[in-house]
């Protein structure tokens, strides 16, 4: 693709960069901010005194964070719960999007199944009724709990069938000729093409898994079998001061600790912050070029 | 690809078949826990009010041993705070074993969570059991989720019980608050959970100054609210930090304009006027706080600092944290709060000025009327017992071993630790069921400055002892001892206990008139008046027409105001 | 045409069977919750169908609450000004960053405009408070260099919204994004080959393949946006908003916190989840018709 520069698009180009990079700075300054803070005193924290550099320079909230035995174990609880959560979802996602995908002229009942699927996205019956459906199906402080009620990912489901509508129909008629049933096609043409369009759902799979917590306080009945981003939400205490008890007082100091919270932000973003790139060449490649262009 | 296939497939059907297989599983281990149930019944089934009927003869012993021991369920809400020794958790600790040896009582833990904030993680996770109805038999509650119960008809009328089965100093505790703490526990004349009663004077307001600055401008301490007008102006417009420019406030206040840090309680209590507390007015009858005529005036003195820049322009914003950075950047050396604010916020700004030193000073009047400081009810937590539970007596037991060994005449300094303190451990926090003597506090403060004074530590507790040690630690002037800089402010001489101590003696503490359950109209409208409350209140501080306040006045009636007045009055009457 | 008809369709059926399990245990189980709506709902009766039955009181009790119609105006406000401009605005990011030959600068910016997403609103309200003051605020000092007056962003309430807006854009727009960037590289790469050799700029590329590839992903996501319209962001509201904004700033989701979570009503809670539920239900319906009938595009 050799095209000529005119001095328009070399004008485009140079502010294309400039832009891009001044909303990329916009888009870091809080993350550096809350980093600074992490590695500040509290003291200085509190008074408001960090901006972007850390003042007082300590590791003391990540050492607060981590000494905890408890956070070890809840890296592992939230490890086990992004690899089956992850799987479960992807698997399924695929498995549903794709019958969703054909035409009603192919599949006549698609459209039904399609809004059975849909509806669940508006309607939710709310916590209580969530929580005793749990309870009477047995997964109740079990690893399943934080897995099955969300295991078909509605909204990635609906991207991935129109990915993979947007796919040459030649190619999966190609594969009927050749005798391929629905399960071969799918797992051997469509799934391959669409990676893409996977690994972004991976990636919001993931960041999915790994950020949420209420469901891990909700349904585990003992903070030993928290994911890392429900015991985190409980290391730092918040406090309502005008109903101390008199047994509390100790626990004061510790109160709105704003380093020990974003050290915890940046520990509970970390991973993701390093997979992410790797997930990003998939982005890149777009459709393998040379199956489209028979 | 083909044995990935394979493989997805089986677990899918794994899991499929685990939903299946553990709904079964559950279904039966229920049963087997009903035969249980029924199997430990000892021929007090079904007596509901009473079942209290113990098959040991003559007189009650409030901390008679299980023979057989006897097992009961709670749930616990714990938070960061907690800290065990090697090899020691909340299931299993010097409590757990104490219970065992001394009660007869084993603890099941039905759940635990982590978090114990309002409305935090542990009030969720207790809503969404009581919505469910998954309840363990000793619930602790707090006051609007023990309302629930009550109405939803679960729990057991514990007035029996407590009378069999408290021990008298229990009894004395629960009452040195004043009845309050047992009657918001009382429904229809009966009992309905045992409180875990705090402190109400802990929670009394104050004035706290920079003392540093007041020295530094030549001011008097405050006498009256003129005074207090004085010092706000003069550490506005004087430069009190001495670095020229004038980034300095007069009074730090928070968005919720209430709470125990920055707030305007104890400015209004100068007004005599009791915001979101019931009051009697002068003929006998209960009326609310927040619509009286002294609140007016109150808020017009709030808009007029406002005006000349005395208060943050954009405390409307910061929340408590938030405000808090003011005081610990050094730029605000005046605030309304409570007893505990040295530990926090002030000691930051201790961390971050070595110079800057802290004063409570009881709140002061605007008028020759004295001013005087109304509390409200100091119950966090009740403990409530469902009713077909076997041993409510149990948790009366617990708290009697517990006030026992914290306060009680038999208990030893070794026991005190081993339950207490010992290794620098919290280890009160491990016992599920507790209350508090209300004085506590005041006493640490009292037996303290004793020992300061006279250098006699013997007569000290091992929490007053392990109070002193920090206090000395920073008077002996090492570095990086700012805490024991709060305890220093909070129970030494003239710590905030001090202030505290001067409103006991005086009897200037006022309770709110109120304390029962909330009421039916309460439940139904209080935040929907407490917001609009805010509003108007903040809207007025900060430049609306004082006028206002009348319109919010009626509108506060007719939005379900009278309503609720008329059933805090006929609370009041059948009292 | 008859030969297709020989890959038979139970294996569609059977692929979707374990998604269909799961979906009806967990959100069709759950939903029979929605009959709180209608009951006076007694908390630990144990059983959803223990407490009496209250008709349409819960309903008529919020048309009653003196702020109902403010709320209702506030949010539908609030989301539909995030929903047209945080649509518009990863749209236009995509195609710029589409424009990018220099691989690393792509990935890099891509990483960086996807931090906000991370960042919970309790840190981002702490931040934005700091930023935008009147008094201290980096933004006030800036457009204090250009003599204009300093603003109360978030204690003003004729600009609250608009902050309300334009923070959510920010955070939230890296996400849309990398849909979209996910979009166009799916455009047949043949397309472009055939108008560069039309003689066609790379205005007019975009104008006319990249647009047009990127529209059934971009009808899509509008289309499931539309049924946000009563959802104008509770985390975000909430940490930012305070009593002197109320009336710009009170929304749905902050009124049913204060009915649900304070006052723990959940028969009211319920009431007002089930009418957003039915809202978005309408809206999502009417736009797959719409879309259906005039574009002859199934949304999904």
């Amino acid at each position: 693709m050799v095209e000529q520069l005119t001095l328009g698009r070399r004008l485009f180009v140079g502010t294309n960069y400039v832009v891009l990079a001044l909303l990329s700075i916009l888009c870091l300054v809080p993350l550096i901010h809350v980093l600074a803070v992490s590695f500040s005193s509290s003291a200085a924290a509190t008074a408001g005194l960090v901006k972007l550099w850390p003042v007082e320079f300590t590791i003391s909230s990540y050492q607060f964070v981590l000494a905890k035995p408890a956070f070890l174990t809840s890296i592992g609880v939230t490890l086990q719960r992004v690899a089956i959560g992850l799987t479960i979802n992807m698997v399924l996602t695929i498995l549903v999007a794709y019958p969703l995908s054909k035409e009603v002229n192919k599949f006549p009942m698609r459209t039904v199944y399609v809004w059975i699927f849909v509806v669940t996205i508006l309607f939710q019956g709310g916590l209580i009724p969530l929580y005793m459906t749990v309870k009477y199906t047995g997964i109740m402080d079990t690893i399943w709990a934080l897995v099955l009620p969300n295991a078909v990912p509605v909204f990635n489901v609906v991207l991935l069938l129109n990915f993979f509508r947007g796919l040459p129909k030649e190619l999966e008629e190609a594969a009927f000729m050749d005798g391929a049933g629905h399960w071969r096609t799918l797992w051997q043409i469509i799934v391959p093409l669409s990676a893409p369009a996977l690994a972004t759902l991976t990636l919001f799979a993931t960041v999915g898994h790994w950020n949420s917590w209420f469901d891990g306080l909700i349904f585990m009945d003992s903070p030993s079998h928290y994911p890392l981003q429900s015991y985190l939400q409980t290391v730092v205490i918040n406090r309502d001061l005008s109903l101390i008890s008199s047994s509390d007082m100790k626990s004061l100091a510790e109160v709105n600790d704003r380093t020990a919270k974003a050290a915890q932000i940046f520990l509970g973003a970390l991973p993701i912050l390093l997979v992410y790139p790797f997930l990003q060449r998939f982005f890149m490649k777009g459709i393998v070029l040379g199956s489209v262009k028979e | 690809m083909k044995k990935m296939r394979g493989r997805t497939w089986v677990t899918v059907l794994l899991v499929m078949l685990m939903v299946v297989v553990s709904a079964c599983g559950n279904s039966g281990e229920k049963k087997e826990e009903g035969g249980n149930k029924n199997a430990n019944t000892q021929g007090s089934e079904g007596s509901g009010g009473t079942g209290n009927e113990e098959k040991t003869e003559g007189p009650i012993d409030p901390l008679g041993k299980y023979d057989p021991p006897i097992e009961i369920s709670t749930v616990r809400i714990v938070n960061d705070t907690y800290k065990y020794a090697e090899g020691e958790s909340i299931e299993n600790n010097a409590w757990t074993r104490t219970l065992q040896e001394k009660l007869g009582i084993t603890l099941k833990n039905k759940w635990v969570v982590s978090g114990d904030g309002p409305g935090g993680q542990g009030e969720q996770k207790m809503n969404v059991s009581i919505a469910s109805g998954d309840l363990p038999d000793f619930i602790p509650v707090n006051s609007r989720q023990l309302k629930q119960l009550v109405e939803a008809d679960l729990l057991m009328d514990l007035t029996d019980v407590y009378e069999k089965y408290a021990s008298p100093f229990t009894k004395e505790i629960m009452n040195q608050d004043g009845p309050n703490a047992l009657a918001s526990a009382t429904f229809d004349g009966k009992l309905m959970a045992i409180p875990n009663t705090g402190s109400a004077m802990d929670g009394a307001a104050m004035i706290w100054i920079r003392t540093d600055w007041l020295k530094k401008l030549n001011l008097p301490e405050p006498k009256t609210m003129d005074d207090v007008f004085k010092i706000s102006e003069a550490f506005t417009t004087q430069d009190p930090d001495g670095n020229g420019k004038p980034d300095t406030i007069g009074i730090s206040l928070n968005k919720d304009l209430y709470g125990g840090y920055a707030s305007i309680d104890g400015f209004l209590n100068g007004y005599h006027a009791y915001p979101r507390q019931w009051i009697k007015d002068s003929s006998g009858k209960l009326v609310f706080g927040s619509v009286q005529p002294e609140m007016k005036q109150a808020l017009a003195k709030l808009q007029e600092l406002y005006k000349k820049g005395q208060i943050d322009r954009e405390f409307g914003v910061k929340d408590g944290g938030k405000a808090a950075e003011f005081a610990a950047a050094g730029r605000v050396g005046l605030h309304f709060g409570t007893m505990s604010n040295p530990l926090w916020p002030l000691v930051d700004n201790k961390k971050n000025d070595k110079n800057a030193q802290w004063q409570s000073y009881p709140i002061v009047s605007v008028d020759d009327k004295p001013a005087q400081p109304r509390v409200g009810l100091a119950v966090g937590t009740y403990y409530a017992v469902l009713k077909e539970t076997k041993n409510p007596e149990a948790l009366l037991k617990v708290i009697n071993l517990f006030v026992e060994t914290g306060w009680g005449e038999t208990t030893t300094p070794e026991n005190y630790a081993e339950h207490f303190t010992k290794g620098g451990y919290e280890r009160h926090k491990y016992i599920p069921f507790q209350t508090w003597p209300a004085r506590k506090n005041l006493d640490i403060h009292l037996h303290v400055s004793e020992a300061i004074k006279s250098g006699d530590k013997s007569k000290l507790n091992p929490e007053e002892t392990d109070n002193l040690s920090q206090i000395e630690a920073f008077l002996s002037g090492k570095e990086g001892t700012e805490l024991g800089w709060g305890y220093e402010r909070i129970f030494g001489i003239d710590g905030s206990f001090k202030t505290i101590n001067q409103y006991v003696n005086d009897n200037s503490i006022l309770m709110s008139e109120f304390y029962g359950a909330p009421t039916q109209t309460m439940v139904e409208k209080d935040a929907t008046l407490q917001k609009m409350e805010l509003e108007v209140f903040s809207k007025i501080i900060m430049g609306d027409s004082i006028d206002n306040f009348d319109k919010f006045v009626t509108d506060w009636k007719k939005l379900g105001g009278d309503k609720i007045t008329e059933e805090v009055n006929a609370w009041y009457a059948a009292k | 045409m008859l030969q297709k008809l020989k890959s038979p369709n139970w294996p569609l059926h059977l692929m979707l069977l374990p998604g269909l399990i799961l979906v009806l245990i967990y959100s069709y189980g759950p939903m029979i919750g929605i009959v709180i709506a209608f009951q006076k709902f007694m908390p630990a009766r144990g059983g959803l169908f223990d407490s009496p039955w209250a008709g349409l009181d819960n309903f008529r009790y919020v048309l009653d609450m003196p702020d109902s119609m403010r709320i209702l105006k506030n949010t539908i406000i609030i989301a539909v000004f995030k929903i047209v401009i945080g649509f518009i605005v990863p749209v236009v990011v995509s195609l710029l960053l589409n424009e990018v030959r220099k691989e690393v600068f792509k990935r890099g910016v891509q990483t960086l405009i996807y931090l906000p997403h991370f960042l919970s609103w309790i840190i981002l309200g702490g931040i934005l408070i700091d930023v935008l003051s009147p008094s201290s605020g980096i933004l006030n000092q800036f457009l204090g260099m250009f003599g204009i007056e300093s603003i109360y962003f978030l204690g003003d309430n004729s600009w609250f919204r608009p902050v309300l807006v334009i923070t959510d854009v920010w955070k939230e727009f890296g996400f849309n994004t990398i849909v979209y960037l996910a979009a166009l590289t799916s455009i047949n790469p043949a397309l472009y080959e055939a108008a560069i050799v039309d003689g066609a700029g790379r205005w007019k590329q975009t104008m006319h393949i990249t647009l047009p590839g990127m529209m059934p992903i971009i009808v899509l996501t509008m289309t499931l946006a539309i049924g946000n319209v009563l959802n104008a962001g509770f985390d975000q509201v909430f940490n930012l908003y305070s009593p002197q904004v109320y009336e710009s700033g009170d929304i749905i989701d902050t009124f049913v916190y204060r009915i649900g979570l304070v006052d723990a009503q959940y028969g009211v809670a319920t009431a007002v989840g089930l009418f957003k539920s039915i809202v978005s239900f309408t809206f999502i319906s009417v736009s797959y018709y719409l879309a259906y009938r005039l574009a002859n595009y199934r949304i999904f």
